[in-house]
């Protein structure tokens, strides 16, 4: 049901020329007579019922919908809430052996496609110049048209179809549609893919993407192979690199080169700063096919490091070598560092990602494109693809696109391709329509609709299949009435098997392969980067959340800070400090990066991890025509010349650029405070030595850690402080972190437990596990490890999807009294940042300012952290922020007034203030504009203007747990269920539960010899327990 | 004086706009005239009948106009204030458009209030919507201010019942 909201009648106005005291009484009269009249200024709110109930929905319970997420190529498998006829969440699908329950950042924020404000509403054809809406048999009747005008013409085997790179029967389905019509295959096109990589992988293992058992290898080097940054199968390739390192004893090293460290290279334990373009030196280095002299005079990196960095390759086994493609000779890179694979068993071949075959190459684009430039195309459809921004701009493809004369796009969203159409048959959105896809072999993923198509859309397939009947000749082959049906007819074993396998959202079972493989492009080769001209070298890389411009106009990942530079909003050029110091550059001022191909004028960032003559700039930002999001940023693809490796795909470190100071300034939008810890000991560490000796360890990010170490922290009596020394046989000394179980109330609280309560007050008891409500028998509580956090924030996505968490950094979104600030961003120049969970990163170690490579990083999830002695909540004058009896800190949104003491008193300052109606639809900050607001989970209170709000650790999530236990008559069972960020993240990093009960997984956590609070000494008893970083900072048998 | 009620009125106002206003006795006219007296008193159907999802969820459900047209579309009714109203539902009927009800029980965006638990618990429907089956036309029957709710919470009703009463409980 629905409701409607309609305003009664109001009294009338009070009458004029009176006195002003007679005026004031009679108006007061008039005034107190209405509001006596019951009511009646109130709105009447109606209540709409169904004509008739959807079967097997309860409204206000969810209904849980298995389909394919279509994000990327991987194929994961998720789970779709839906409430009332609406998603709201996604969730890894727990069963799905692609992704085992995990979803990344990018999975999470598929929501923002299907609610997208900017998506097409319906069909639109181009007249007059213009598009305008039409309806669809009016552009049915076009497409019709056009396709017979073609054919007539002699012109089908002109005609291009561009399609999503996607798994499943729709390419085969496609190809046969388009045989039937005279045309040729089609172009099966993802930006993001890596066909070095792809075709290095083919010929060595016989398949594009095979699985890398990290568990199988003791050394994995990573040369600007990506693997946590959205680059192949992320989430399986995270899932298992963290349940590697999470097995302390035998975790692999990893090493990370390149001349950029992203964030695969900042989970590394080295990196070796490479020159860009000279990678093969290094492979052939670990080959032995050159001196470390050699290789150090052509990469600039040290001959002793490089020395060393051999001698561990050659005594390690076994191994694995994974090279991306991104340089000009990204295929002979990768061939090289596949056949250094060939010890040990750590390249699973056989249980490969089958989403990366049959790509189609950026090299053929550009051939298509030189194509349409002569006129050698009739007809150009794309679907899901936009390589009018997706390809760096000197091919021209939007230039050509114009000579070809009718183009027809399938696409949900507006884009840079899309706009040139002349005919627009909006697709649905993955979450509502049919389809399936095979990720790895003997596995299909189903995917089916979550809900009803929001807008007047049309599958494609359902368009194909219509349009295919309206043709005499193809008529009789098309018999089905859509799709579904056509998809069941095939299904191995049938309607019977396929309703079966529903639920669970995969069968066992292999689909039909289209018969054709992709031809071996000619590519436009490039040159050495050291034959370009410039005074640094150009390294354009894919942003892990935007990648290739799919993701720009969703709001979470614009805001959601990059891992690696903590922007958002906004394309900066990255370099490293020290030469950004030699540069005279600070963070901000302008450089104009020019090539032969063009010029960007941004702002500077100086950033540790990228080698000393480079400059590093992100893609995926910088739309024309995307949306009202997208329009955020710059894209380098602007200035990156035609270049491409061998493989045909585009070679993005192919140039070097001449970067200038341009003068001016613009101010970095970052949510970063400081990037180093200055010893305050968030992101604490332990190197695995130590950790198997039983040894405290030192950890230069903790000031405090070896002072706890030797006393105890500040509230440690006395006679308690531990003797230092594990040879006493005493648990590592300064235990004080696991001394009490998180999610205890202070010591000082009302708690029956502690003597040290006032014994007057009303609440005594109140925390009292025995107290009759059965309250306080719960102490919720969570763990998060610092080994297994790779730093993604899936986590983030997953928390603004659940929590109704708005963003601010659109450009609308600035304060009208005082704009002080324009622009994307501008809030987050103010610090106004709202996400619940942020994960911080810092720099340890000598490295960084001072130009060397040698740093590591740490990545610290910080959220409420449901401190147990709050600094927040005695100083709220109007409690609306308590502590509960389950060891929640909670904050009642409806009593808060906006003092904004509590966050002031904050020491991990996490808690976040509305200073603008996000959550308001009528004020213009409102941050989801129709029909993002669809989205909002209906369980969780949209906050307004002037309240604060933190992590509740998905308290609504709690009481829907302990509702259903109630409901079934029994106790909770042990890890039930979890937050939202657990539940999203692959590294399967936070864990939460229970820590009053032994048999939930975070009570084991919590009492790890690694467990530590942050700021522990100001006594804060938080309810978050961090296990500290396992660092392998030398090859593992030496000390 | 003057000064007096204007501040009188002015707080009533407020109050009036404030979520914690009461509506109690708030009884609008209903596009059509529904009976609980004649469904649930004379007929002894089961509030679940129709408000289905009252044991399932936090809603209790509004039933749908199928639910409604089940027997109504052989039922017409005995007197003609009774066959006057059947007709008019099943005119919205004929034009598939639904009886557009007028809400008359709201508590404010930011309490959840999960109706499952407490019919579950053993809460009967009256407790809260007062008689229903006595009212020819719904009114709301209690205050359904948070202080009313409490008391029974923290064990002062009759008979007292154990609940949780800390604020997380509702209001998140």
């Amino acid at each position: 049901m629905s409701t409607e909201q309609y305003a009664s009648p109001t009294a009338a106005a009070a009458p004029n020329g009176v006195k002003r005291r007679e005026f004031l009484k009679v108006l007061g009269v008039s005034t107190a007579a209405t509001t006596m009249l019951g009511c009646t200024q109130e709105k009447v709110e109606r209540l709409i019922p169904y004509l008739v109930s959807p079967d097997q929905t309860v409204p206000g319970v969810s209904n849980y919908y298995a389909t394919t997420c279509r994000e990327c190529s991987a194929g994961c498998g998720v789970i779709a809430e839906t409430r009332d006829g609406r998603t709201i969440k996604l969730e890894g699908n727990p069963e799905h052996p692609v992704n085992r329950g995990a979803l990344c950042a990018r999975g999470q924020a598929a929501l923002q496609g299907l609610y997208n404000p900017d998506r097409y509403r319906g069909p639109m054809a181009r007249k007059n110049g213009q598009l305008q809406p039409v309806s669809w048999d009016e552009a049915l009747q076009i497409f019709s048209q056009k396709l017979g005008e073609t054919r007539s013409r002699g012109g089908a085997g002109n005609a291009v179809f561009i399609n999503q790179h996607e798994s499943g029967s729709f390419a085969g389905f496609l190809d046969a549609w388009l045989a039937a019509f005279g045309m040729p295959p089609h172009l099966s096109y993802d930006a993001a893919g890596d066909h070095a990589v792809i075709a290095a992988n083919r010929q060595t293992y016989g398949v594009s993407w095979p699985r890398l058992d990290f568990r199988a290898a003791r050394l994995v080097v990573s040369i600007g192979a990506d693997f946590l940054d959205s680059w192949g199968a992320m989430v399986p390739q995270q899932l298992d690199f963290a349940e590697a390192r999470a097995d302390h004893e035998n975790a692999l090293r990893l090493i990370y080169v390149g001349p950029r460290r992203s964030l695969t290279g900042l989970n590394a334990d080295q990196w070796i700063d490479c020159r860009p373009g000279s990678e093969m030196a290094i492979v052939q280095l670990l080959g032995g096919r050159t001196s470390a002299q050699a290789a150090s005079q052509a990469t600039g990196v040290s001959e002793a490091v490089l020395d060393a960095f051999a001698r561990e390759f050659a005594s390690t086994t076994p191994s694995i070598v994974i090279a991306g493609g991104g340089g000009a000779d990204g295929l002979e890179v990768a061939l090289a560092a596949n056949a250094l694979n060939s010890r040990g068993g750590a390249i699973k071949s056989n249980e490969g990602y089958l989403g990366f075959d049959r790509m189609a190459s950026p090299a053929e684009l550009r051939a298509l494109a030189t194509r349409m430039n002569t006129g050698g195309v009739s007809l150009l459809m794309v679907r899901g693809a936009n390589p009018a921004f997706t390809l760096p701009k000197s091919v021209g493809f939007a230039e050509a696109m114009a000579r070809v004369p009718f183009k027809v796009s399938f696409s949900s969203y507006p884009d840079e391709t899309s706009e040139l159409a002349d005919l627009i048959l909006p697709d649905h959105h993955s979450l509502e329509q049919w389809g399936d896809a095979e990720p790895i072999r003997g596995t299909i993923s189903l995917q089916q609709p979550a809900m009803d198509p929001v807008f007047d859309t049309r599958a494609t397939s359902d368009v194909l299949i219509a349009i295919a009947k309206k043709d005499p000749a193809n008529a009789a082959r098309y018999q089905v009435a859509d799709y579904r049906t056509w998809l069941i007819s095939r299904f191995p074993g049938g309607a019977a098997t396929l309703n079966a396998a529903l639920p669970r959202g995969f069968a066992s079972g292999s689909l039909a392969e289209p018969p054709t493989a992709r031809p071996v492009p000619a590519v436009h080769a490039t040159a050495p980067i050291e034959q370009s001209s410039g005074n640094m070298y150009l390294v354009v890389y894919p942003h892990p959340f935007i990648g290739d411009g799919r993701g720009a106009n969703k709001p979470w990942l614009q805001e959601i800070p990059d891992p690696v530079t903590k922007i958002c909003w906004q394309t900066v050029a990255e370099m490293n400090p020290a030469t950004a110091e030699r540069m005279g550059l600070a963070n901000g001022d302008l450089v104009t990066v020019r090539t032969a191909a063009g010029s960007l004028t941004l702002p500077v960032l100086r950033y540790p991890g990228i080698q000393r003559d480079t400059v590093a700039i992100g893609t995926g930002r910088g739309h024309t025509h995307a949306g009202r999001y997208a329009k955020a940023g710059l894209n380098p693809l602007e200035i990156l010349p035609i270049g491409e490796n061998r493989a045909g795909g585009v070679a993005f470190v192919s140039t070097k650029a001449n970067v200038t100071k341009a003068g001016g300034y613009a101010q970095i939008v970052t949510t970063e405070g400081s990037a180093r810890q200055h010893g305050r000991g968030i992101g604490q560490a332990i190197a695995i030595a130590d950790l198997r000796a039983g040894r405290p360890g030192f950890d230069s990010g903790n000031a405090h850690a070896s002072e706890i170490a030797q006393n105890g922290g500040p509230e440690t009596p006395a006679g308690e402080r531990p003797e230092a020394g594990a040879e006493n046989g005493e648990e590592m000394p300064g235990d004080a972190s696991h001394a009490f179980l998180p999610g205890l109330r202070s010591p000082v609280a009302n708690d029956a437990e502690g003597e040290q309560g006032d014994p007057r007050s009303n609440d005594k008891g109140m925390y009292d596990p025995k107290h009759w409500s059965g309250m306080a028998k719960r102490r919720w509580a969570m763990t998060v490890d610092l080994a297994r956090c790779t730093g993604c924030a899936a986590c983030v996505s997953a928390c603004y999807a659940e929590n109704n968490i708005p963003t601010v950094g659109a450009d609308w979104q600035v304060g009208k009294v005082l704009p002080d600030r324009t622009g994307f961003g501008a809030n987050l120049l103010r610090s106004r940042e709202m996400a619940w969970i942020r994960i911080e990163r810092y720099y340890e170690g000598p490295g960084g300012e001072d130009g060397t490579a040698n740093f590591d990083t740490r990545f610290v999830p910080m959220m409420c952290q449901h401190c147990g002695n709050a600094p927040c909540e005695p100083v709220c004058p109007v409690y609306a922020t308590y502590h509960s009896p389950d060891g929640l800190n909670v904050q009642v949104y409806n009593r808060c007034v906006g003092t904004r003491y509590c966050s002031n008193n904050c020491p991990y300052k996490v808690r976040y203030f509305n200073w603008f109606g996000y959550g308001e639809p009528a004020r213009p900050q409102y941050a989801f504009p129709e029909p993002l607001n669809w989205q909002l989970n209906p369980d969780v209170t949209v906050r307004g203007k002037g309240v604060m709000e933190k992590c509740s650790f998905c308290v609504q999530r709690i009481r829907e747990a302990e509702n259903r236990a109630t409901l079934e008559k029994r106790a909770l069972k042990p890890d039930e269920f979890t937050t939202a960020c657990a539940a999203s993240c692959p590294s399967r990093a936070i864990v939460f539960g229970d820590a009053a009960d032994e048999n939930w997984t975070v009570t084991q956590l919590a009492k790890d010899a690694r467990a530590y609070h942050v700021f522990e000494e100001l006594n804060t008893y938080t309810a978050v327990v961090y296990l500290k970083k396992v660092t392998h900072a030398t090859p593992a048998g030496r000390a | 004086m003057p000064g007096f009620i204007c501040i009188a009125v002015l707080a009533t106002m407020l109050s009036a706009y404030s979520g914690a206003s009461s509506s109690e006795g708030n009884s609008p006219v209903q596009p059509v005239k529904f009976r609980h007296t004649i469904h649930v008193d004379t007929l002894k159907m089961n509030c679940l009948y129709c408000h289905f999802a009252a044991n399932k969820s936090f809603d209790p459900g509004l039933p749908a106009m199928s639910t409604c047209m089940g027997c109504h579309t052989v039922v017409q009714g005995t007197t003609d204030d009774n066959k006057a109203e059947i007709q008019k539902l099943a005119g919205f009927w004929k034009k598939s458009e639904p009886v557009p009800w007028i809400r008359i029980h709201k508590l404010p965006e930011y309490v959840h209030f999960p109706h499952m638990r407490h019919v579950n618990a053993g809460v009967t429907c009256q407790t809260c919507h007062g008689q229903i089956q006595t009212m020819k036309q719904v009114y709301q029957a209690s205050s359904l201010n948070m202080g009313w709710c409490v008391n029974c919470h923290i064990g002062q009703s009759n008979p007292p019942f154990r609940a949780r009463y800390d604020c997380s409980a509702c209001h998140y």
